[in-house]
């Protein structure tokens, strides 16, 4: 008698399961905690006087954006150790930290436009004040800003714009405007930012198109449509590895940010000189600036207080600039002064804003669910090689 | 396994071993049933309206389609998502054929041909599942960079076509997929032809068939279902892979694959509904290989067994 | 062993193997290779010296704890996965061969699952599974050792199982007819007899979590909890140095190592039993 294991009862027994499923599983659901559902704003900070955490503080942040030596200076100072998480994108970062899948004190580079995310659900706390001594350093345009009114929950660390980085050597630096990422000489060697509102909002500029949070289905599908030329044009590549790339020459046009075209001068090779290297940006420009903040669930607080307060001291800024590239926003330290220090070549003055770009600039401001779910189908399509 | 003692299901000793099993069978249950579960209850859930991160929904009378729905219109897309499921199907059968010739000689060879020098070929093919798919990966990136030892070579031999192989070209991808997967075709298929009763061939032989004719009409179509089941332990891995190309060709749009557009939209975006979706997608598509293969592996465990 | 005539066809499929064998190999000899480099360079051979393993005072994987963090996490998943697998699994491939009944079936079919699913699928089951239902389990190193146990309790099974197979009810009814109740037939004559597939098993479990990047990469929660291959893919096509070989180098050390170390104690109890290379290979194959 055949009593074989056939397809029938594989399904058959699936199907059981499944209404097992459906019956225990709210009962599991039950058994979890309920960490992750939104509580709401964080109105109260941590208390004054408090001495700093044994630690070690846990940072989450891009990869290489900030100087090891002002790292190594704070552990010293502090006898601490302070480790560093890194993500790849905002979204990602915020989606890490939501669903607790990281577990972090500072968030050291938060997005402006989904800083209210953060702020909504409670997952930053305001900041205390008392523990930031050098809070006078933040540069003019961004102590009461728009995203975060009277700096209650944010420092800002870098400011930087949006443009094209490139090789002064192979492409003339007088012509170089948008269209230059679409030139099929520097087929092989082009560059996206992987980013969705980048990209996106780059395909609407291009096209003279300022609003760079339109709600309006047709210019979003039209930007992807415009990014999706470059596939077989350029043959395209999608990252954030610019800062490397164009000094060690795989890359020639790059959608980049401002600071990125000043990282590459630690990674030019052994001959190569900065000459090499070129930055434009239209004005006015997309301009943002990252935020630091410290997480409400921080086993760490008063360090990670003492970190941003470290990291706005005037000379750490500097320091950390020599590593990062990216222009701190720290009053004063602006492009005339940079190239004074001779911390920046002259040909990559415009890598290096002013206060007046910073207070012009197009700002990146938070979507609706919908709208947010338009562009990034739309940047899906793109990368899907659609 | 011949029950000789021909002891009916059920009882105390029969208990035992289903005792024996428990820890196994309830591990199995909380950590891979469930989680598929959770799959579709997020596929079919909401979203949290502040952080847009997954609030998966439990009871399926409540489930919303929506998500799903959305993500098969793009699928039918050929200027969208159905792109990319082309590609994969495109990678993975070039990749898939490849492995046949190659992998077919050298199984073959191993099988039948080593003679006393089997167990040194053995451990040769054994080897590489003890190297880090990811380091092996990483061994063609050294060799394949622009100043790397493929161009090297290329141009010491006067050949045309020095390249910049990581630049995003589908050759990289369905050569890496080959090479990362070929151990687990060519494992299982020598495993299979060893099998091969070599009676049926020596007889083909014995009628007065040349060697090329037995191979053809005798080896071959005995060593289908050896070729099927290595075919289908080999495919399955490739199709949700998404490590490959992004280590090969660092993000280029052209060489996009299902996993890519996976991990996009459940790692970077505010739609884990569409990442779950695609999941779901991806896993009926492959349920009928899925199926095939358990259900072959059954019937062997079966007559191993007799 | 076939009568073949000895000749063309053999030579010609011969080198065929031996070329699959070298383009199998070559690439990661080169890539260990490069690991000795003196320089900076990924992609040419330069003067051979230990300097990214221990002699550069920031960059080498003695010294650089971005590298040597992974090797431990690694090392760590991978033996403790390793140890608690072995024994579910033994239990459950011993219980499942001699249970009977439709139950038993179900559970066979249940154990087979994780063999044919593509390991997105899992990773992100499981990604969604302990961030949504299981959220008071800890994040990162236990989730990862968790899904590392998922995925490898069925390669134990069918290992184990075919080993049973082959051996067969009788030392057992033998034991249990001189007087053993069945725990004891169990431990003094079936595991014994077991022994090669146990320590194949753990050879298995060991190497498959080692090199376990999908579901690592997705239940990992941050610096403390990357493992080699996470970190081979984050910085393979970035900014890396040649310390990124040394570290691949050093897992393989520690994986063969292992393997070798497993192989010696298989081939002493095999002795004393009987049984050919090839079975156990052959086993392996089935698996895979």
């Amino acid at each position: 008698m055949d009593t074989g294991f056939t397809r029938r009862q594989i399904i058959g027994g699936s199907a059981r399961l499944g209404l097992a499923l459906a019956v225990g599983v709210p009962l599991l659901q039950a058994c979890g905690d309920d960490s992750k559902s939104s509580s709401g704003k964080v109105t109260e900070s941590i208390k004054d006087g408090l001495k700093p955490e044994a630690g070690p503080l846990r940072v989450f942040d891009y990869d290489s954006y900030i100087n090891p030596d002002v790292i190594s200076s704070f552990e010293d100072k502090y006898g601490v150790k302070v480790e560093v998480t890194t993500f790849t994108s905002d979204d990602e970062a915020i989606s890490k930290l939501a669903s607790g899948a990281v577990d972090v004190d500072l968030h050291h580079s938060a997005a402006t436009n989904s800083l209210f995310k953060l702020v909504d659900s409670g997952l930053i706390m305001p900041l205390n004040k008392t523990y930031l001594t050098n809070i006078g350093n933040v540069a003019a345009p961004l102590r009461d800003p728009y995203y975060d009114k009277g700096g209650t929950y944010t420092v800002p660390y870098t400011i930087f714009g949006t443009g094209i980085g490139f090789r002064a050597d192979r492409v003339d630096p007088a012509g170089v405007n948008w269209e230059t990422l679409w030139n099929p000489a520097y087929k092989g060697s082009a560059s996206v930012l992987d980013d969705y509102r980048e990209g996106l909002s780059m395909a609407m500029l291009r096209k003279g198109l300022t609003d760079v949070n339109t709600t309006d289905p047709a210019v979003i599908k039209k930007a992807g449509e415009d990014l999706s030329e470059l596939t077989n044009l350029m043959n395209i590549k999608v990252e954030i590895e610019g800062y490397h790339t164009i000094p060690e020459g795989a890359t020639t046009v790059a959608h980049t940010w401002s600071g990125d075209m000043l990282t590459a001068l630690q990674y030019l090779p052994e001959g190569t000189t900065s000459d090499v290297l070129g930055y434009w940006q239209p004005e006015p420009a997309v301009i943002n600036n990252d935020c630091m903040c410290v997480m409400t669930k921080a086993k760490n607080p008063v360090l990670a207080h003492l970190f941003i307060d470290h990291l706005i001291d005037k000379d750490n800024a500097l320091t950390n600039f020599t590593f990062v590239g990216y222009q701190p926003a720290i009053e004063g330290i602006d492009s005339q002064y940079l190239i004074d220090q001779n911390l920046v070549p002259e040909n990559l003055r415009t890598s290096v804003m002013t206060n007046d770009q910073i207070a012009q600039g197009y700002r990146f401001l938070q979507l609706s669910t919908d709208v947010e779910a338009l562009w990034q189908d739309a940047w899906s399509k793109f990368t899907a090689g659609g | 396994m011949a029950n000789a003692a021909g002891a009916a299901p059920g009882g105390h000793r029969n208990a035992f071993w289903g005792f024996l099993s428990l820890p196994g069978v309830a591990w199995l249950a909380a950590l891979f049933v469930v989680p598929f579960y959770a799959v579709a209850a997020v596929a079919f859930g909401k979203i949290d309206p502040i952080l847009r991160t997954a609030d998966p929904v439990w009871n399926p009378a409540q489930w919303d389609f929506s998500a799903m729905n959305r993500v098969i219109d793009r699928v039918l897309d050929p200027n969208d998502l159905g792109k990319t499921f082309l590609r994969t199907f495109a990678y993975v059968g070039g990749a898939l054929a490849l492995c046949c010739l190659i992998g077919y000689p050298v199984a073959y060879f191993v099988a039948r041909h080593a003679g006393p020098k089997r167990g040194l070929f053995l451990a040769l093919l054994v080897l590489p599942f003890w190297i880090s798919y990811l380091m092996r990966m990483l061994a063609w990136v050294n060799l394949l960079q622009p100043d790397g030892y493929v161009n090297r070579i290329i141009g010491w031999l006067h050949l045309p076509g020095e390249h910049n192989w990581l630049n995003g070209d589908w050759p990289a991808v369905v050569l890496g997929l080959t090479y990362g997967y070929i151990p687990f075709f060519i494992l299982p298929l020598y495993a299979a032809l060893e099998r091969l009763d070599k009676r049926l061939i020596e007889a083909g032989r014995d009628l007065g068939a040349s060697p090329s004719r037995v191979f053809r009409h005798v080896t071959l179509p005995l060593s289908v279902p050896g070729l099927l089941a290595a075919s289908v332990i080999t495919v399955l891995p490739m199709f949700g892979d998404y490590y490959t190309n992004g280590f090969l060709t660092s993000g280029s749009p052209r060489t996009e694959m299902i996993g890519n557009q996976i991990e996009f939209y459940l790692r970077g975006t505010s739609q884990p509904q569409t990442g779950a979706s695609l999941v779901l997608i991806l896993s009926a598509m492959l349920l009928v290989l899925m199926a095939y293969y358990l259900v072959v592996t059954v019937r062997a465990q079966r007559a191993v067994a007799t | 062993m076939s009568r073949n005539r000895p000749g063309q066809p053999a030579r010609g499929l011969a080198l065929v193997t031996w070329l699959y064998v070298l383009w199998s190999l070559l690439p990661v000899l080169i890539a260990i290779r490069i690991s000795f480099n003196s320089g900076k360079s990924r992609s040419t051979f330069q003067s051979p010296s230990w300097r990214w393993y221990f002699t550069d005072p920031l960059q080498s994987v003695w010294h650089d704890d971005s590298l040597r963090q992974p090797l431990r996490n690694s090392l760590k998943l991978a033996a403790l996965t390793m140890l608690i697998t072995v024994p579910i699994g033994v239990a459950m491939a011993i219980g499942l061969q001699r249970w009977r009944g439709k139950l038993s079936k179900a559970s066979n079919g249940l154990m087979l699952f994780p063999l044919v699913t593509p390991e997105i699928v899992m990773g992100v089951a499981l990604f969604l599974v302990f961030t949504q239902v299981y959220t008071s389990v800890p994040r990162g190193f236990t989730t990862q050792l968790l899904g590392h146990i998922t995925f490898s309790i069925s390669y134990v099974v069918v290992i184990v199982r075919g080993r049973l197979a082959a051996i067969g009810p009788q030392y057992e009814e033998a034991a249990r007819d001189l007087g053993a109740n069945r725990m004891q037939a169990m431990r003094l004559v079936l595991l014994p007899l077991l022994g090669p597939a146990i320590f194949a098993s753990l050879m298995v479990v060991f190497a498959g979590s080692i090199d376990d990047f999908v579901i690592s990469s997705f239940l990992s929660t941050g610096a403390s909890s990357e493992t080699v291959p996470m970190k081979i893919y984050s910085s393979g096509r970035a900014t890396a140095t040649p310390a990124l070989n040394a570290l691949a180098t050093i897992m393989l050390v520690f994986t063969l190592a292992a393997v070798g170390l497993a192989a010696l104690v298989m081939r002493r109890m095999r002795m004393r039993q009987g049984g050919g290379d090839d079975v156990q290979l052959g086993n392996m194959a089935a698996v895979g």
